[in-house]
């Protein structure tokens, strides 16, 4: 017995008490470096844990970069935008038109024509005096909504009440737009019977 | 305990860090969630669910459609189509350098060299998106899900097992509501399926002198009842396949853009 006890480094009547080590150095650097690739991981895949970003697109300016630009996706988008903006008030946001005051584009005449001078003349210039839509007259007049617009708003905002609602007329580019407004001598409300003389 | 304010300040920390990961991360993240706009056309997305279907959604939860369903695409890339939208003044010069092009699958540089070498030779052409993966190749869905699908969803029901087809988009893959009827119903009609008969949704009555307004018609002679029955779908059943038709994953968002198929043609 005695000699058992003296073998033993600590006397066996102590209690074992835990003790304060220092962590390892290698579980320090494997954390950190661990760490590292986390974050590594999560700005390579949600853009800094922006909402809008999946996978692929690693981060918002990559997304960006992905959105339609130009042709039709991007025409439509904005050509909504303003017509909401600019129109849609009297005109409605289902073309419709509202009842007594402002005709509908849903099919109307002019819209769906196949040229489009007649229809850009309109927001251009303003329109007076009665004008004959879907078989009803409609004399209310209309301020020159379109004239301050740039010649590429303009321009999405007729592709846009051309191509919605059922209406399939085509496309109006900016250089279209350009080309009617430099028509424009003298700036004043078009007389409705005298829209309707002008070329489509 | 002679640590015991140490092993309390463990336990805080644990806990606080996996809440604030788990709770407090993800709200600041997507709490703020509210419906987007489809790219194109400027629809609101997604659009609220009709009663019908909302009631479905719970028949879809109480029937365990989750266990075998999912309700997420995923997407692995995407690849650019250059197409051509106007040949210009001297369209032989344009067909000729498109000869020399690869138009399909590229990638953003090579698109946008291609598109450079078309509007060099006088042409206009068009970059168009398009998501690729193999759920997207199967026709599950045309780009991946994002958070704002589920915006009207509860509980999402994402699901993690994939006995049956992805859901996300079978409103846009299989418009028709009395397949689904029959299907439920009777799943051996259609080759393949391995669901299991939701019957439990359907009554087998005895028809009266004209058939039901809603009863199954289309039945095959192995699935139908007997002669002077007929099957007529349970509230339940025209719940869960108004929920079904709701699940839609077609459309272009900001988080996830594609070009649409059959674009709004100006």
């Amino acid at each position: 017995m005695s000699d058992e006890s003296k073998s033993c480094s600590v006397p066996s009547t102590a209690e074992p008490t835990a003790t304060r080590s220092t962590v390892p150095m290698w579980i320090i650097v494997v954390t950190l470096l661990l760490l590292f690739l986390g974050f590594v991981f999560f700005d390579r895949h949600s853009g800094w844990f922006d909402s809008k970003v999946y996978a692929p697109y690693a981060s918002a300016e990559q997304l960006d970069n992905a959105q339609p630009k130009s042709g039709a996706a991007a025409q439509m988008a904005a050509g909504k935008k303003n017509y909401e903006m600019f129109c849609g008030a009297c005109h409605g946001t289902d073309g419709m038109g509202k009842a007594g005051q402002a005709p509908p584009l849903a099919g109307s005449e002019i819209v769906i024509a196949k040229g489009f001078h007649r229809l850009s003349m309109i927001p251009l210039e303003g329109l007076a005096g009665q004008i004959k839509i879907k078989g009803q007259d409609w004399n209310l007049n209309m301020a020159p909504m379109g004239a301050a617009l740039p010649d590429a708003d303009l321009a999405a905002v007729l592709t846009y009440l051309r191509n919605s609602w059922g209406n399939k007329a085509g496309e109006v580019t900016a250089d279209d737009v350009k080309a009617i407004r430099a028509e424009i001598k003298v700036p004043q409300a078009i007389q409705g019977d005298k829209l309707m003389a002008m070329p489509e | 305990m002679k640590s015991g304010f140490a092993v309390f300040i463990a336990v805080i920390l644990t806990l606080g860090g996996s809440w604030a990961g788990f709770v407090v991360a993800t709200t600041a993240q997507l709490g703020t969630a509210k419906q987007t706009t489809v790219l194109v056309t400027g629809d609101n997305w997604p659009q609220q669910r009709t009663g019908e279907a909302t009631l479905g959604m719970q028949i879809y939860r109480a029937n365990g459609c989750v266990a075998c369903h999912t309700e997420q695409v995923r997407q692995e890339g995407v690849s650019y189509d250059v197409v051509l939208t106007g040949a210009g003044k001297n369209p032989s010069n344009v067909s000729n350098v498109l000869a020399t092009l690869k138009l399909n699958d590229l990638t953003k540089e090579d698109a946008d060299a291609a598109a450079g070498k078309i509007t060099d030779a006088g042409g206009k052409s068009e970059a168009h998106l398009n998501a690729t993966g193999v759920d997207i190749k199967r026709g599950w869905g045309l780009r991946h899900s994002v958070a704002a699908d589920y915006l009207y969803d509860a509980p999402v029901q994402l699901g993690t097992l994939r006995a049956g087809p992805d859901l996300a988009n079978v409103g846009a893959r299989l418009t028709d509501a009395n397949w689904h009827l029959n299907h439920l119903y009777a799943p051996g009609i259609v080759s393949g399926s391995r669901m299991p008969s939701f019957k439990f949704l359907f009554e087998v009555r005895k028809a009266g002198a004209a058939p039901s307004a809603d009863a199954l018609l289309n039945l095959p002679k192995e699935f139908a009842p007997a002669d002077g029955y007929e099957v007529v779908p349970k509230p339940e059943a025209k719940q869960l396949v108004a929920y079904l038709l709701s699940l839609r994953a077609d459309a272009p968002l900001y988080e996830a853009p594609f070009t649409p198929a059959t674009p709004a043609k100006p």
